[in-house]
């Protein structure tokens, strides 16, 4: 086994190396600056981008899982009124599940007579009373809406009984949401 | 006085303060994500079922002295066209699927620019005519249902900018009012 020899030169790269590696820790701790001008820039731009599509229709649809909404060229926007999701997994009111449906799409036989779905009329009926006696305080006239969110697959049996239990609850307005083709 | 040009260096470097206004963009960020539109909705605006016992807010037009009365029946094979005004003769009174092979949730099986084509022909006979009566067979699923008005409206219908205003909808538009009826009505 050899002892390793260091060079002259070697012995005075280290004796500097060292010398830069003490002066380094002595050295004061700068005072660090974020800088803010690129964050600003990125941030401007994502906000501009998001009031760009800022939605300006009276109601935001926000389609439950799953729920694939009917496309069409239809380009009538959307008028304030009130939203009922008819999904493949129910029927949503109010952010309340209010029927189930089966898996051939139609509501559970249970809950529907004549066109009826039970829950649901019970629902709107909740729903126009409240509407009906806000506008009354107001002094205005209560023009009910139903907007029906459905899905591509639900049958048109469906799309009828939800109509008539909302004709029924004093519903008068009816309008299909659609995603609107480009 | 005019001011020395060495006054300027003593003058310290001015750094405006962006925390707040990054405080204000990054809580304006959540607000704007939540009420963002993913996709553009429209809305189809359609008159309630006949068997609806209440009636609608929208009031019927004056009766012309002949009207069509056009209704199209959604099959599960095809479109079924009747109108009281007009005879439609039996070979037109039909209208097959374009995609015979399609199962029940292809919804482009059916024949669309047939539709529209007749739709047209009709609204030539009858122009100031714009309702249509639209039933389907139960399991109809719900994009055929809206394809078919959007076809007996005509493809290339844009109707938002006027329906609220109540104005004179485009010459394109051809029986943009639907009225759905169950069926047995």
């Amino acid at each position: 086994m050899t002892a390793t020899t260091v060079t002259p030169e070697q012995a005075a790269f280290l004796a500097k190396k060292k010398a830069k590696k003490l002066s380094r820790r002595n050295r004061e701790e700068a005072d660090g600056e974020l800088g803010m001008t690129s964050l600003m820039d990125i941030v401007s731009i994502i906000v501009v981008y998001l009031l760009k599509s800022y939605a300006s229709d009276p109601v935001v649809i926000n389609p439950t899982a799953g729920q694939q909404i009917p496309m069409s060229s239809a380009d009538a926007s959307l008028q304030d009124g009130l939203p009922v999701f008819v999904s493949p997994r129910g029927l949503t009111f109010q952010d309340r599940k209010v029927a189930t449906l089966t898996e051939d799409g139609k509501v559970d036989p249970g809950l529907v007579e004549a066109h009826l779905i039970g829950p649901l009329f019970d629902a709107f009926a909740e729903e126009v009373d409240r509407a009906q006696a806000m506008a009354a305080r107001r002094g205005t006239e209560w023009k009910g809406q139903v907007i029906l969110v459905g899905d591509q697959r639900i049958p048109f049996d469906t799309i009828v009984d939800v109509m008539y239990t909302a004709g029924r609850a004093g519903i008068t307005s009816y309008s299909f949401c659609v995603i609107r083709n480009s | 006085m005019p001011r020395k040009k060495n006054d300027k260096a003593l003058e310290g470097e001015v750094k405006a303060n962006m925390l707040p206004v990054m405080n204000i963009m990054f809580l304006l960020i959540p607000a704007l994500l939540m009420a963002m539109e993913f996709a553009s909705m429209a809305a189809i605006n359609v008159s309630p079922p006949k068997f609806t016992d209440t009636p609608s807010n929208t009031p019927p037009p004056e009766k012309p002295p002949k009207q069509l009365d056009l209704k199209v029946v959604i099959h599960d094979d095809g479109f079924e066209l009747s109108a009281k005004g007009e005879e439609i003769a039996k070979a037109d009174a039909w209208i097959a699927l374009a995609n015979p092979r399609g199962e029940r949730l292809d919804y482009d099986r059916y024949d669309y620019r047939a539709l529209e084509a007749r739709a047209k022909l009709y609204k030539q006979a009858f122009p100031e005519e714009i309702a249509v009566k639209v039933s389907a067979e139960g399991d109809v699923p719900m994009q055929a249902l809206i394809s078919t008005m959007e076809a007996l409206a005509g493809s290339t219908c844009k109707i938002g900018p006027t329906i609220h205003k109540g104005e004179v909808p485009p010459d394109d538009c051809l029986f943009w009012q639907p009225v759905v009826e169950g069926q047995g009505a």
